[in-house]
């Protein structure tokens, strides 16, 4: 790496380190900050935005003509705010990395389930960076109570897929944060081993030991199905807890967030309080989670809402002209991500969501639109070939 | 139900004067009572309105089915065409004084409910409106019959015999909502075939289709008691089942997954419509990009593009643009980008949806970063928000377009090569706006007509269709009626029984 790019990479994660129990908002009231203080964290947080931005506008050409194409250069943002957020599909399009790309640690790609030849690549010519932004988050959301845990991961781990930013963070879940019987059950031949799992499961609940069941919102699904056609049904210790990240949509039998955790709860006997769902993106490098079990283990009172570390800021824009909207109106979301130090601080997904007092709420992604009648908008026309050759 | 919708017991119309005014979004023949409404509150420029919805129950469409049935059969039935065609005329003449009361209640309240740009509803409507005089509607009965007096009586057929049409006895429109009284067109083709008719509204414009059935009651209060127009939530099959189940045909507008969801409802022995999604593009000849012709060429494509923000289906989605004029194809869209912003200054777009927006931004995103990437390709899109996008690509071809004023123009060097990039959307294609000169366009008119095409018109046309076109290439009338032939064995055979023969 370029000596430029090692002083970034120090100064990001001094910024973690500084600021690594700093976040949410729920948290304020009744927690004293053990680091500086939001006027500190806000100054900070803008000086190494902005200084990245320099950066990427340095270092990387496509970023710099998509930039200059806004008029937006070092000469013109002035606060974090004014980074123009970089659409998801350029990861598709551009090759965003500042540092040359065949001496990267990692790439990671996008699932590709539209187009398969053209998918989404984040590269990280170092992992220090995703991995510093990956674990006290974890501490912070997942385990706020333990220090580690007994894990069942239901989706591949980085030794099956090294491209896959989740499978990364599962494995490094384990590592951090699991006890020696934690274990991956997804094999690469045969999939997710249900029978093994099932067993190992009904082991947990007979020791009386905790389980946190990690992986994609619809391995759920599958082994729900498993459980209801065999009439299976578990009583998990106290504490178990499930994790899921991804969504629900798009898949063959689509069913809701709520009615997963009534399945969840049926099955397992995991109660709402101790589900909670990851929001993560290939393209980026931190990661944000509900609320959920930290809010109740600090108040008692669940909030499900999302939130992140303190190197993530989200901004809710309206997609007709890309400024804020209103507290408390929905939006398109723009995350800026100071972990994202090699592609681009801020992009711009495709997800709908809204700011709340506690933190994020999603409303999952925008389906593309339809004309009001006869006329064939481009959304409905790609769907229709999708479905043609599904 | 929206969020502003309140049910409330009938009447309680109340006098107090800043109460909102209060219009019915429902016509059905004299009788009808219903015992509750929906009310849904409209807030626009020229104040606040009530869309009274009936509350609509299995019960109460089949009453209505029964007395359209029965008011058709004792009246509508045994009306001469031409009778029919004087009173569509009459009621379409008051809608041609812009002092009449409904046209003005149209005019005001149809841009508070579609969020269209007044003036261009007024123009569009007044427009459209005309092509349903009497002339235009002789001229739509002359297309597609011989003789339009088939419709009344039998008439004698050139190779002997005798032959009549008959028009479904009820006929169930379901409506789509993007175009203000396209409703219109569809009840007058089934009062010509002599149907009783029964509409579904959609909720994104319900109120065209009841004050035409005013004006109907207006001139003649017989008629308009034949036809039913009901606005309820699509897909209601309690409410639609009674509906397909009493009717011969059904007629569907709209998004292919709508109309789709209606025909798996229809039994295959009754008549189906269907008008589903189609496409459409413009096509521009070196000939009209002369020095003294390039500007109002380009005029006249911004206004196709931002009649009804592109959502009718005969709106152009991408333009092509011949090499050989005074200015290139690039300078084109430059031209047309310029044009749509005064467009937008004049008559705004529309309000669009999140979803809309963002399938806007995701094909801006998409052409830019391909134009970073070192494709020939450029946008030019407006300043502040989504108002509108031109994408120009140098190389030839065709790409549909998220609508709401966004279109692509492509260069080519001929016109002629068009098959070879408009073929995957065989299917699909309905109108080409056209801009070339005498000796090319038969030629032209033939390769497109070859390669799917429908409907070539001239551009600054492409949204207005004249009476009697052939919607989406097929018969209007036609389509809907069947036939009985007295052949020609049977009026001998007759003429043997004939007591006083010689």
């Amino acid at each position: 790496m370029r000596p430029e790019s090692r002083a970034i990479v120090a100064e990001i994660l001094q910024f973690m380190d500084r600021f690594a129990d700093v976040g949410d908002r729920t948290s304020h009231a009744d927690e004293r900050l053990p680091s500086g203080t939001p006027a500190d964290l806000e100054l900070a947080f803008n000086e190494l935005a902005l200084k990245l931005f320099r950066y990427h506008f340095q270092s990387n050409p496509p970023y710099r003509k998509y930039c200059q194409a806004r008029r937006k250069t070092p000469l013109t943002v002035r606060e974090w705010q004014d980074i123009p957020p970089l659409p998801i599909q350029a990861f598709k399009e551009l090759t965003l990395s500042c540092e040359p790309v065949d001496e990267a640690e990692a790439v990671f790609m996008t699932s590709g389930t539209t187009n398969a030849d053209k998918r989404g690549k984040n590269f990280h010519p170092t992992l220090e960076v995703w991995d510093a932004s990956m674990v006290p988050p974890f501490k912070r959301f997942v385990l706020p109570d333990r220090e580690r845990m007994m894990i069942y991961v239901l989706s591949p781990g980085k030794d099956l897929n090294s491209n896959s930013s989740l499978s990364r963070y599962l494995s490094m879940a384990v590592e951090h944060f699991g006890t020696k019987d934690s274990r991956f059950f997804f094999k690469p031949e045969t999939g997710l081993d249900m029978e093994e799992l099932v067993q190992s499961l009904r082991t947990s609940e007979l020791r009386g030991e905790p389980v946190l069941l990690m992986g994609a919102s619809f391995s759920y699904v599958h082994l729900i199905d498993y459980c209801d056609e065999r009439g299976i049904r578990f009583s998990l210790p106290a504490g178990s807890r499930v994790f899921d990240t991804g969504g629900l949509k798009g898949r063959s039998r689509e069913i809701t967030t709520s009615e997963l955790y009534e399945a969840v709860h049926r099955v397992f006997a995991v109660n709402r309080n101790h589900c909670l769902n990851m929001y993560g993106m290939t393209e980026l490098s931190s990661q944000m989670y509900d609320l959920t079990i930290r809010s109740c283990m600090l108040s008692g009172r669940a909030i499900h809402d999302k939130a992140g570390p303190a190197w993530v800021r989200t901004r809710v824009l309206d997609p007709d002209t890309l400024e804020p909207v209103r507290q408390g109106e929905t939006g398109v979301l723009a995350h800026y991500d100071l972990a994202n130090w090699n592609s681009a601080v801020a992009i711009l997904t495709e997800d709908i969501g809204v700011q709340t007092e506690a933190g994020l709420v999603l409303q999952g992604r925008a389906e593309g639109s339809e004309a009001r009648g006869c006329s064939l908008a481009i959304d409905q026309l790609m769907r229709a070939n999708r479905y043609e050759k599904e | 139900m929206k969020k502003n919708d309140i049910t409330k017991a009938p009447a309680a119309t109340g006098d107090r004067t800043n109460q909102p005014e209060i219009l019915p979004v429902y016509a059905v023949p004299r009788g009808v009572e219903f015992s509750s409404y929906t009310d849904r509150l409209i807030e626009g420029g020229s104040g606040r309105l009530l869309l009274r919805l009936p509350c609509l129950t299995p019960e109460i469409m089949m009453d209505i089915m029964h007395k359209v049935a029965e008011n058709r059969k004792k009246y509508l039935a045994h009306l001469k065409t031409a009778d029919i065609v004087d009173k569509i005329d009459a009621a379409v003449q008051k809608w041609l004084n812009p002092e009449y009361e409904l046209r003005r209640q149209a005019e005001t309240w149809l841009p508070a409910i579609t969020d269209y740009d007044p003036e261009m509803i007024r123009l569009e409507l007044k427009r459209f409106m005309r092509t349903f005089r009497k002339k235009e509607l002789l001229r739509f009965l002359d297309e597609e019959f011989d003789q339009a007096a088939v419709l009344d009586e039998f008439r004698p057929r050139k190779s002997g015999g005798m032959s009549r049409a008959y028009g479904p006895e009820s006929i169930f429109h379901v409506f789509s909502g993007n175009v203000p009284g396209l409703p219109v067109w569809s009840l007058v083709m089934g009062l010509l075939v002599k149907s009783g008719n029964i509409g579904k509204t959609s909720s994104a414009e319900p109120l065209m289709a009841v004050l035409f059935v005013r004006s109907l009651y207006e001139v003649d209060a017989d008629l308009a008691d034949t036809i039913a127009i009901l606005p309820w939530k699509g897909g209601t099959s309690a409410l639609e089942e009674p509906v397909i189940a009493a009717v011969d045909a059904v007629i569907a507008y709209g998004a292919d997954s709508s109309v789709e969801r209606i025909r798996e409802q229809v039994p295959g022995s009754k008549r189906f419509l269907r008008y589903g999604s189609k496409v459409s593009m413009a096509m521009v000849g070196r000939e009209a990009l002369t020095a003294d012709r390039f500007g109002e060429t380009v005029h006249r494509l911004a206004d196709d593009v931002s009649t009804y923000d592109q959502q009718g289906c005969l709106s152009p989605h991408a333009v092509v643009v011949e090499d050989g004029g005074a200015v290139s194809a690039r300078q084109f869209a430059q031209l047309l980008a310029a044009e749509l912003q005064r467009c937008e200054e004049r008559r705004p777009r529309a309000a669009v949806s999140q979803e809309e927006a963002l399938a806007i931004r995701r094909v801006r995103n998409q052409y830019e970063l391909a134009a970073l990437n070192g494709e020939s390709v450029t946008v030019y899109s407006s300043k502040a928000g989504t108002e509108w996008t031109v994408i120009y690509h140098q190389e030839q071809g065709f790409a549909p377009s998220p609508l709401n004023r966004t279109i692509h123009v492509f260069g080519c060097t001929a016109l002629e090569d068009a098959p070879s990039y408009i073929e995957p959307y065989r299917e699909l294609l309905q109108t080409v706006g056209i801009a070339v000169g005498p000796e090319r366009l038969q030629q032209l008119a033939d390769l497109l007509g070859t390669a799917g095409v429908n409907r070539i018109c001239a551009i600054g046309k492409m949204s207005r269709t004249p009476a009697g076109w052939h919607h989406d290439g097929r018969f209007n009338l036609l389509d809907l009626v069947r036939w009985t032939d007295i052949e020609w064995s049977a009026e001998q055979e007759a003429e043997r029984y004939d007591p006083d023969a010689e």
